[in-house]
């Protein structure tokens, strides 16, 4: 099976941004005409997430992601403020392929019980957003990085797979950003743990990290700054690997 | 459609094939216009023979070289991944110089133009810098000019071009900045289709009458921040003025060397310059930017007038499948309706003097007379510190 390279994009007041640990969004663009740059470089799929939609109490931007389905010719994912079943209905009838929830999985599991019911596991994933204290402990956060649960990540994520969520998406804040790495630890601990696919998110800067992702037990990698700077001054640029160089490295 | 003044009869110019699409255009007895005569008149002044091209340039990268001593960049250049921008790279490169490459992001680059800069610059060893515009803003002053009418519709981004590099360069204290406008590619382009690109108060103005938001984080380039570079020594150098530039072997070059890939026409690496050149300017205004192009190449002895011809007798747009979709995406982009597109192409034509400008001030119109007076032009430059 090929890994599947994913970029993620981060929307905040339908702008395109990218963080750094969570924090510091960076106006990078408008996102419609990023969306028509990766359908050209025939992405695999592409992960949006909007991160102001929780924090900010906001509903769910359907207009925007109604200019995105119909731009986008690959598979997307979109997670952000999504409360209801009623919102998953409206997200997949715009098209949306896959539904990410986060702050309404950790409040409520049951309620991804429900829509994996409903919808069926393959549509829904469920993100865990982590983040180590001094010691090194993980910890799952909320509400884009601000609100701290009791949570450890593998008991999170072993939840999650019971639950009947298809996917998990991990997310290293204290990585995210940084164009350092992945948390390797961090992915071995949960992959191992469950069996439903783990897509690892957050420091990618080269192709080497996917490789180490993989070796650790992803499924699938994701990244946003890679795909979305270049240089040392993060000049925004839109880049995406071409196929042949991820199959030469993932085998 | 108005193609041409309607009380003239249609003629093309027998040197080039500028016509009568142009409403300002003269020909002489022999069928000559005024384009193609004024361009062997600059190309007198400005094409100077090879080997008087090969000192001047060498004693612009020494100069620039030791301005640029001791510093990270000794120059700016702008890359928009289009021929000339990508081969000023090039040539840089060769030439020894340390260039910091600046990227204006208006929204509508195509995939290809990023790749191309992608590709350049890595291969080349350039550093980027992107200059991203606020779309919501952007987008309001791009339907302003639509609104306003103008054929002048690539005016926001032109302006903003030149102001970001301006900044970029001020900022990391860069006092040349190299362009690749050119004579032997681009010296024809009547007065009547594009006016204006370095008019802050033109834009300004259009902006107040049909923008909807105030203009915040926009990059402009006005009168007082000119007098500011002015005084900072920022120089603008269109570097392919200095070699003897042949766009074909320029692009065989870049294909060659870099694997840059070439659009199909001149300024289609980006969509919206794709679709303005390609749909609205034919279909509202009545006439092509490619003839303008052509009849250059002609002139410099790039192209026959018989491939221009052809050329020109071509769709803009290489498939209608392309021209659909881009006016599909460009719509909504815009967040118009097609109906509310339709009504705005169909808005009464307007021209440049229509609106206040730098142009027709009287204040800048002084300024202006100060500049061609050889004697106070001295003197304020002398009072500016500047030899």
């Amino acid at each position: 099976m090929n890994t599947r390279v994913i970029p993620c994009l981060l929307i905040k007041n339908r702008s395109l941004v990218k963080t750094e640990k969570f924090k510091n969004a960076v106006y990078i663009g408008d996102p419609i005409n990023a969306v028509k740059i990766f359908n050209e470089k025939e992405v695999d799929e592409l992960v949006f997430l909007d991160i102001s939609a929780s924090i900010e109490k906001r509903g769910i931007d359907f207009g925007l992601i109604e200019d995105i389905a119909s731009e986008c010719f690959m598979p997307f994912s979109y997670g952000g403020g999504i409360k209801s079943i009623e919102d998953i209905k409206r997200l997949i009838n715009l098209g949306v392929e896959k539904i990410i929830l986060n702050s309404i999985a950790v409040a409520n599991i049951k309620f991804v019980e429900e829509a994996a019911q409903l919808f069926g596991s393959q549509s829904i994933i469920v993100s865990i957003d982590a983040k180590r204290d001094m010691f090194g402990r993980c910890c799952v956060y909320t509400h884009g990085g601000r609100v701290k649960t009791k949570l450890h990540p593998v008991g999170f994520a072993l939840e999650i797979e019971k639950s009947g969520a298809g996917e998990i998406l991990l997310t290293s804040i204290d990585m995210e950003g940084t164009l350092n790495g992945y948390d390797l630890e961090l992915i071995k601990e949960v992959s191992g743990a469950v069996t439903i696919p783990v897509i690892a998110n957050g420091g990618a800067g080269q192709l080497g990290h996917f490789q180490q992702a993989v070796q650790k037990g992803a499924s699938a990698v994701a990244a946003g700054s890679m795909f979305v700077f270049h240089g040392k001054y993060k000049a925004v640029l839109i880049s995406y690997p071409h196929i042949n160089e991820v199959r030469k490295l993932m085998g | 459609m108005v193609l041409y003044n309607s009380l003239e009869e249609y003629r093309v110019c027998k040197y080039c094939i500028m016509d009568t699409s142009d409403p300002e255009i003269i020909f002489d007895e022999e069928g000559r216009c005024s384009h193609c005569k004024r361009y062997f008149h600059i190309a007198q002044e400005r094409i100077l023979p090879d080997d008087e091209l090969k000192i001047r340039l060498g004693a612009l990268v020494e100069k620039i070289k030791n301005k640029g001593r001791g510093r990270k960049y000794d120059c700016l250049i702008g890359v928009s991944g289009g021929v000339d921008s990508t081969y000023v790279a090039y040539i840089v490169k060769k030439l020894g110089l340390r260039p910091l490459a600046v990227h204006l992001d208006n929204g509508w680059d195509s995939e290809l133009a990023v790749k191309n800069i992608e590709l350049t610059l890595k291969k080349l060893g350039i550093d980027l810098f992107t200059y991203v515009l606020n779309w919501e803003e952007f987008k309001d002053l791009q339907l302003s000019f639509l609104k306003a009418s103008t054929p002048d519709l690539e005016i926001p981004t032109d302006q903003a071009i030149i102001a970001s590099l301006f900044f970029v360069a001020s900022r990391n204290r860069i006092k040349y900045i190299l362009l690749g406008e050119n004579v032997v590619t681009e010296a024809i382009m009547p007065k009547r289709w594009s006016s204006g690109q370095s008019d802050w108060k033109y834009i300004k103005n259009v902006h107040k009458k049909f923008g909807k938001f105030k203009l915040k984080r926009y990059p402009y380039f006005s009168f007082f921040k000119r007098l500011y570079y002015f005084y900072l020594k920022c120089h603008v150098i269109n570097i392919l003025n200095y070699i003897p530039y042949d766009k074909n072997e320029a692009i065989d070059i870049l294909e060659k060397e870099i694997g840059w890939k070439n659009y199909t026409s001149k300024h289609y690496e980006s969509i919206y310059t794709r679709f303005v050149q390609g749909y609205i300017l034919p279909k509202k205004f009545g006439f092509d930017k490619r003839r303008a192009h052509l009849s250059t190449l002609i002139c410099s002895g790039q192209m026959s007038r018989e491939r221009a011809l052809e050329e020109i007798a071509k769709d803009p747009y290489s498939s209608g499948d392309l021209k659909r979709q881009d006016f599909n995406y460009v719509v909504k982009k815009l967040g118009l309706t097609e109906g509310e597109f339709e009504r705005l192409l169909s808005l009464p034509i307007k021209k440049f003097d229509d609106y206040p400008s730098y142009a027709s001030s009287s204040f800048y119109r002084i300024i202006r007379f100060l500049e061609l007076n050889k004697t106070i032009k001295a003197w304020v430059q002398m009072f500016l510190g500047r030899r």
